[in-house]
């Protein structure tokens, strides 16, 4: 394991330890580990993501801090770890996105925007001048081909599809309490009252709309896909995915 | 003389009933010289997707590989067969890229696709030289012989004709209309898509 | 200055163009005993419309129409000038000219202007002197052919291998032991030429406003009752007791 000054393969370059360990990655994972929590539950007809947000001081306008991102009409995306690093890998996200709209005329599904992304993460892993990124992500997003799919990025650029999963400080205790909340058949009502009972175990402090941020995931029905341009006069596609406002979530935590 | 119309050929396509057919002369020429009467531009992209590229001969061969390049690299990535109406601003992104040294080709293509709910969904496409995408209700050509296709197309064609039906409407399209060009003709080859089969059958045509 | 100089005393070369195209496209269909001359009614210049009510077909005689297109001040001209010949025609023999005569003249009156062309297309139809439907048509300097049926103009090129599909049977096997006709019916090819112009219409931006159908009939020809219960029809026949004439107006698209 890493020592407390970084030990020597702790250089600004990515290094193997003759254990065979990546320790910058370890150092971007305990960033993460230090990030406020963050989950996500994949329920049948949709997905729930969901974090803490919780400022340092009273006096920060909280209204303005945004962690829970659109990156295009059917994937959101949320982080634990550095906010700074996060906005970085929201802009390139969303261009890729865009990129892949040019050529296609069409987003990207989940899978293959959530394997741009973690390429993106890989080659900090392994180039010159750079660290790696200090988040891990929960990509959740809806396509024709796979349908709501959540998935998990870390700072090595690895990903996996989950049921369900939290990352960040009280991750570990998070997913405890899914794996006990969670079905195959959970609603996405149901999959948004775990996402705040969850958060709720580990939350210091009062939990409001104005401290935590909900994004959602919903389903399209087969009508609204049969239609294809759903969205009316506007010609744009219904976003399959949506930030909850503060009124839905403040409803929400009165139930 | 134009480079559009250096090799010559034509390209037609055709909607039916949960059906769709595409269709194109054989001819490769130099000018007024006739070089070939076997030269295939219509290639298949998926099993349920066919692509026709009438234009410079050279750029049928370039265009061809580039986008078998780019759908193998899309279904391995993502793990899926390209939809029609993808592949179609596939190609009309891909010829963009040479917005201002463009391949002179238009390309025309025809497929079917499935709905949301399980149906079948006839799709035809063309675009300009440089990507301009036509989705037509009804038939799209492109070619040296594209305003005599246009013409026999617009009064032969009838919304919802059954495969055999698009089969003689498209052949007798494309027949007439190369009859009436120096730079198409020399033989034609027609192919009929529907949800379970693809017929493909070869067209005598007059040699002149 | 040496540049201003040579701008000085180098000769200007003036140009002017006496010729320009009008738009708009003819066709004829000869059957039996009964010649079809139709033409649109659009005049163009360029993507200006100048009117969209310019006769192109012209009754020459009982048993003659003419149809011109091209430089439609030129078609005006030439076909004042055919009449006035054919009205001479008229005060020396006392009967009028026989459409192979007629046809004879058209070649000769272009020719003479071999070197200056009227710029116009001609197709001749009529009745000849043995009772049979006749088209004639020609080039701008009078070269000319007996023909079944033609298209000539802004759509030629959409209309022409339209009717020999459906006039001429080219590529078109008959059943065995059958023959396809050598001639149409009136009532066949009546709605063959109304196709082909909306179709003409629908493509060509030149062609289009209205549609006049001049239909020439021998005398005692069964082709008159196929005219009887026509919508729109006019009888314009000059004499009795011989070749009638008879005039379709139709409505094309505008756009």
């Amino acid at each position: 394991m890493a020592s407390a000054d970084g030990g020597a393969y702790s250089y600004s370059l990515t290094v193997f330890s003759p254990s065979g360990k990546l320790v910058q990655i370890e150092h971007a994972l305990a960033a993460v580990a230090q990030g406020t929590t963050s989950l996500g539950i994949k329920a049948t007809n949709g997905i729930v993501i969901a974090t803490e947000k919780k400022s340092s001081s009273i006096l920060i306008d909280d209204s303005v801090i945004e962690k829970v991102a659109i990156i295009c009409p059917n994937i959101g995306i949320v982080y634990s770890g550095m906010g700074p690093d996060f906005r970085i890998l929201v802009t390139k996200a969303r261009k890729s996105a865009q990129a892949y709209w040019k050529i296609y005329g069409e987003y990207p599904p989940t899978r293959v925007l959530t394997q741009e992304i973690a390429g993106v993460m890989q080659q900090a892993t392994q180039s010159g001048g750079v660290r790696p990124y200090g988040v891990s992500l929960l990509v959740a997003g809806w396509d024709n081909h796979r349908g709501p799919t959540l998935y998990q990025v870390d700072p090595s650029g690895s990903f996996w599809a989950w049921k369900a999963s939290a990352i960040g400080k009280n991750m570990i205790n998070a997913k405890t309490f899914l794996e006990k909340r969670y079905n195959d058949d959970i609603s996405l009502e149901d999959a948004i009252h775990t996402a705040l009972l969850t958060l709720k175990e580990g939350f210091e402090g009062q939990m409001t709309e104005k401290t935590i941020e909900i994004g959602v995931v919903t389903v399209p029905t087969p009508e609204e896909l049969e239609q294809g341009n759903i969205g009316g006069e506007t010609g744009r596609p219904k976003p399959a995915f949506r930030k909850l406002s503060e009124e839905e979530v403040r409803d929400y935590l009165a139930l | 003389m134009s480079i559009m119309s250096h090799n010559g050929g034509s390209v037609i396509a055709m909607v039916g009933k949960d059906c769709v057919a595409i269709a194109s002369d054989l001819r490769l020429g130099n000018e007024a010289m006739g070089i070939s009467s076997n030269f295939q531009r219509i290639f298949p992209v998926s099993d349920r997707i066919y692509l026709g590229l009438p234009g410079l001969a050279t750029d049928v061969a370039t265009l061809r590989e580039k986008f078998r390049f780019r759908v193998n690299m899309y279904t391995i990535k993502e793990e899926r067969e390209i939809k029609p109406e993808t592949f179609a601003h596939l190609v009309s992104s891909t010829l963009y890229e040479h917005r201002f040294g463009p391949y002179f080709i238009e390309p025309v293509m025809a497929g079917i696709s499935k709905t949301p709910t399980g149906g079948v969904k006839p799709f035809i496409a063309a675009t300009d030289l440089i990507g301009c995408l036509n989705f037509a209700k009804d038939f799209v050509v492109a070619g040296t012989a594209s305003d005599k296709l246009y013409g026999v197309a617009e009064g032969l064609w009838e919304p919802d004709l059954e495969p055999e039906d698009l089969f003689e409407t498209i052949s007798q399209t494309l027949l007439n209309a190369v009859d009436r060009d120096a730079f198409s003709g020399w033989g034609a080859l027609v192919h009929v898509i529907t949800k379970d089969k693809v017929i493909t059958r070869t067209l005598k045509g007059r040699m002149d | 200055m040496p540049g201003s100089m040579v701008a000085m005393t180098q000769p200007v070369q003036q140009s002017f163009n006496p010729y320009t195209e009008n738009g708009g496209t003819i066709l004829a269909i000869a059957g039996s005993d009964f010649s079809v001359i139709a033409g649109d009614t659009r005049q163009s210049e360029g993507y200006s419309i100048q009117t969209r009510y310019a006769p192109k077909v012209f009754r020459l005689t009982d048993k003659a129409v003419l149809a011109v297109n091209g430089f439609a001040a030129d078609g005006n001209m030439f076909v004042k000038k055919v009449k006035q010949r054919l009205e001479w025609y008229r005060h020396a023999h006392a009967k009028d000219m026989p459409i192979r005569a007629i046809a004879r003249l058209i070649q000769t009156m272009l020719y003479a202007r071999r070197f200056f062309p009227y710029y116009v297309y001609n197709i001749l139809g009529g009745i000849e002197e043995d009772g049979t439907g006749a088209v004639y048509s020609f080039d701008p300097v009078g070269s000319y052919e007996r023909e079944t049926c033609r298209a000539a103009g802004a759509a030629q090129s959409l209309v022409q291998p339209f009717l020999d599909n459906q006039i001429y049977f080219k590529n078109q096997t008959p059943a065995a032991g059958t023959q396809f006709p050598q001639h149409l019916p009136l009532t066949s090819v009546l709605p063959l030429v109304i196709d082909s112009f909306t179709s003409a219409t629908e493509r060509h931006i030149e062609v289009g406003d209205g549609l006049e159908i001049y239909v020439v009939v021998a005398s005692g020809s069964t082709s008159l009752q196929g005219l009887q219960n026509l919508r729109g029809v006019q009888e314009v026949t000059g004499t009795t007791d011989g070749e009638r004439v008879f005039v379709i107006r139709r409505e094309l698209k505008k756009d």
